[in-house]
């Protein structure tokens, strides 16, 4: 159970709303982290965080109490991201061909403050091996609650790690 | 804990600790922007393009057709011209005689032809239903409406048939005898 859940005044009831707006409430900035890591800046992120409460919203009514509510929203949130990150490799391609010919334009300042060379590596990482790594490095879960989180086996969440730092290393060289 | 560990966590917390600070954006609500979307774009927006070109052509269509027929773009104008040639129609109607049916029909052929060239009408009915003895009476001496024994040709679609002139008996023809009915 997350410091959020904990401090929550009341289990959440699915199917109320006013429970999903103290869900959003206690949760948005955690899965808006998460999400900053996953896509390529902070306002793809917000929107990606949005979306992703909104599916939430679709299915709250069939979400079951007794699964940890952080969770269902992360694995809703990376989904997201991979969506996030299929659209943007087609808008790249489009981007491409729109600019052939012309200079190229200059890096935003306010995206590259929060830029770093290790969160660009992550960003340069599958979705889910990202994911694996901010969850586990960042959020603190266990790889068993990885595994639940995501629906996958543990064994899956070990390997994933550890491809992912493999990488991590390679790009930056160490 | 290897070196890389540690530095992802620390570089991890430098970057995404100060989201936590940040104020929480209103949640978007999904309801108004599934409702846009139904309207604005996809299969509404098409059945919707569909529908108003329909009723255009259908507008359209009505327009022409009144307009061959009457001579004129308004439409109360097509009303008062039928309405004035039914009057016209049961003034002329003698004694015992019923049905209006040849009257009208003269005025639709007359005016509708118009129509018929302009593809307006699908299908105009030949110069009346009177018989080769010029009247509307039956064998029993009782008038009738003619038209209600014929069947109505078949409807072929927008394609009209053209007009054949009506048959005529030879001057010679024999008189017919008919059996009486058992």
């Amino acid at each position: 159970m997350t410091p959020e859940e904990r401090a929550a005044p009341g289990p959440y009831q699915p199917g109320s709303e006013a429970d999903f707006e103290r869900l959003y409430r206690n949760t948005y900035r955690r899965i808006l982290g998460t999400l900053i890591t996953l896509v390529r800046d902070r306002a793809t992120a917000e929107d990606c965080a949005q979306e992703t409460y909104e599916r939430a919203f679709r299915h709250w009514r069939s979400w079951r109490p007794e699964a940890s509510v952080e969770a269902w929203l992360h694995r809703i949130a990376i989904n997201v991201a991979i969506s996030d990150r299929r659209h943007q490799s087609l808008r790249q391609a489009g981007e491409v061909v729109r600019r052939l010919g012309r200079p190229a334009p200059g890096p935003d300042p306010s995206a590259m403050a929060e830029r770093s060379d290790l969160l660009r590596a992550m960003k340069k990482l599958p979705t889910k091996q990202a994911a694996a790594l901010v969850l586990r490095h960042y959020h603190g879960y266990s790889n068993r609650e990885i595994a639940a989180a995501l629906g996958i086996p543990e064994q899956t969440v070990a390997s994933r790690l550890a491809a992912a730092r493999k990488q991590l290393q390679a790009v930056l060289g160490r | 804990m290897s070196d890389l560990e540690r530095e992802l966590e620390s570089e991890l917390h430098r970057v995404l600790d100060p989201v936590a600070a940040m104020p929480i954006p209103p949640r978007r609500t999904p309801i108004g922007r599934t409702r846009m979307r139904t309207l604005v774009g996809g299969a509404g927006a098409v059945l919707s393009v569909k529908l108003l070109t329909g009723v255009a052509v259908a507008a359209a269509a009505v327009t022409v057709a009144g307009a061959a027929t009457t001579g004129s773009v308004n439409p109360v104008d097509w009303g008062q011209q039928v309405s004035q040639h039914v009057a016209d129609c049961k003034d002329k109607l003698t004694d015992g005689q019923h049905g209006i049916g040849d009257c009208v029909s003269s005025f639709e052929s007359q005016h509708g032809a118009a129509a018929v060239a302009s593809g307006a009408r699908p299908s105009v009915k030949g110069g009346g239903s009177s018989n080769a003895h010029g009247n509307n009476s039956n064998a029993n001496g009782h008038a009738k409406d003619k038209s209600k024994d014929h069947p109505l040709p078949p409807k072929t679609g927008p394609t009209a048939r053209p007009i054949e002139p009506e048959p005529s008996d030879p001057p010679n023809h024999p008189t017919v005898t008919i059996p009486p009915q058992r």
